[in-house]
């Protein structure tokens, strides 16, 4: 299952994975706000796969989380709308991914831009959110790293994203491979990488596919 | 002085430097812990300090035993988690003391040991109103005041190792810790024109919430003294404190967008 799809990054991940044989359910970031439509999306998605949930790649965000906006400006409506949406649903998604993998393994792929490593001006909320889910991640990963569950982060560069690119962080080198790189070429490799067995003994982390432009550590 | 003391001083705040002279400061989660120790060391430090604790019994006994030392402080009864009462406190501290240069936001609660696949909307959003939310009105309320402030204005949140390497026995709480990370790196980038530097502190320090962890579970110290490099947990007021007093200060004028990880040399992964 690959969330967010409506975007062009996670229908590139989408593409790679079914490339590589995997069946790919795709629903968009509407499809898992809510968690009766998460629970719906579930479920149809094991409908149609014959089985339960393999993987599930979590690219899903309120688009409002885009916005640029000066931090003053931000109100308690679009916190709730970015924060705590954003944490919900991801939430949701890995606890009814969860439910599917239990007791044989899987594999989750959470989608966190670098800009929430290096953190951007007029992007507070978005930023928060975004390292909420990567943590989110880490933690589940250490929870059901016994299960056989594996919980991994792809970075890629903010410019996948429709956000103000004035907005990212000027400081930062230009991108040592040229450029952020195509969603289905370039970071659906990783993706597939970090669905597949190869990546078994790699839990918690955050890969960084934004073509070298954050380093750290 | 005995060998363990080793680089800590005397062991008590040095009252004649006082880098924080003529400036405010607000400590929410004063009433005890990490938050008493920053109340207490930045009114050492010469800053009025308003103690904001959800309840007065433990947040007017923190502002009278600094008062005690001969220093400035208040209680305001505050709940991080509404706006409204954020604003009363922070109305409240500038119409005491006249100007808010220090922002600090501690407050905590949802510690509660948990499984993620049965996490509750409770114990979300207790963790997600006072770490997340109370960060947003901290920093979003205090604004004005510590844009006025210009090059003396601070936002310090109070995060933890946690919140960066994940957590397998408090789940969530790493999540709602990052939050503060991005939110203090962010910040710190759009704020950088006015002068007000926004970083983080993730402190290991023994709290009344930590010692009680210790008696249901007395491994449990061993274990964290065990991982820390200086063998020892830290304390509130001298070791946690001290750097809050530090970023606050001058001194720290162009640290901006860090996090402070103070637990005895235990997390090394920055």
């Amino acid at each position: 299952m690959v969330t967010g799809a409506e975007r062009p990054l996670a229908a590139g991940l989408a593409q790679a994975l079914s490339t590589a044989g995997a069946v790919v359910v795709e629903v968009s970031s509407d499809d898992v706000h809510s968690r009766t439509s998460a629970e719906t999306a579930f479920t149809a998605a094991a409908a149609t796969l014959g089985g339960p949930v393999d993987i599930v790649v979590h690219a899903a965000i309120p688009e409002i989380a885009f916005e640029t906006i000066d931090f003053d400006q931000v109100d308690d409506a679009r916190w709730e709308a970015v924060w705590e949406a954003t944490m919900g649903a991801a939430i949701q998604v890995l606890q009814l991914g969860f439910e599917q993998m239990r007791g044989r393994g899987g594999r989750f792929v959470f989608v966190t831009p670098t800009v929430s490593m290096s953190g951007a001006a007029r992007l507070v909320p978005y930023t928060t959110a975004i390292e909420g889910i990567r943590l989110l991640a880490k933690s589940a990963a250490r929870q059901w790293g016994p299960d056989g569950i594996t919980v991994n982060c792809l970075a890629p560069a903010p410019e996948h994203f429709p956000i103000g690119v004035a907005s990212i962080d000027v400081s930062l080198a230009p991108p040592a491979l040229g450029g952020p790189g195509d969603a289905a070429l370039d970071l659906g490799p990783v993706a597939v990488f970090l669905a597949s067995d190869a990546s078994h003994a790699l839990t918690g982390a955050t890969l960084c596919a934004d073509g070298g432009v954050w380093m750290a550590p | 002085m005995s060998g363990s003391e080793g680089m800590r001083g005397s062991g008590e705040p040095d009252v004649s430097a006082q880098p924080l002279a003529g400036r405010t400061a607000i400590v929410t989660g004063a009433g005890q812990g990490v938050g008493e120790g920053i109340a207490r060391a930045l009114a050492a430090g010469g800053a009025n300090v308003v103690v904001a604790a959800r309840r007065e019994e433990t947040g007017e006994p923190v502002a009278e035993a600094i008062r005690d030392r001969g220093q400035n402080a208040a209680c305001i009864v505050t709940d991080v988690t509404r706006r409204e009462s954020m604003a009363h406190c922070i109305d409240e501290t500038v119409a005491q003391f006249g100007s808010l240069e220090i922002m600090v936001h501690n407050a905590f609660r949802g510690g509660t040991p948990h499984r993620l696949e049965e996490l509750s909307q409770e114990l979300w959003e207790q963790n997600s109103r006072t770490a997340v939310w109370g960060s947003y009105y901290s920093a979003v309320l205090a604004f004005p005041h510590l844009r006025a402030a210009g090059s003396r204005g601070r936002l310090i949140l109070i995060t933890s190792p946690s919140g960066v390497e994940g957590s397998v026995n408090i789940p969530i709480y790493s999540p709602v810790k990052a939050a503060q990370r991005a939110m203090a790196k962010s910040l710190s980038r759009e704020w950088g024109e006015h002068g007000i530097t926004v970083n983080c502190i993730a402190p290991v320090a023994e709290t009344p919430a930590l010692v009680s962890a210790f008696e249901r579970n007395p491994v449990l110290k061993e274990r964290i003294e065990a991982r820390t490099s200086l063998g020892r947990i830290g304390d509130p007021e001298r070791d946690i404190g001290s750097v809050a007093r530090f970023l606050a200060s001058d001194d720290a004028g162009y640290v901006t967008g860090q996090t402070i990880v103070c637990d005895g040399g235990s997390f090394m992964g920055l």
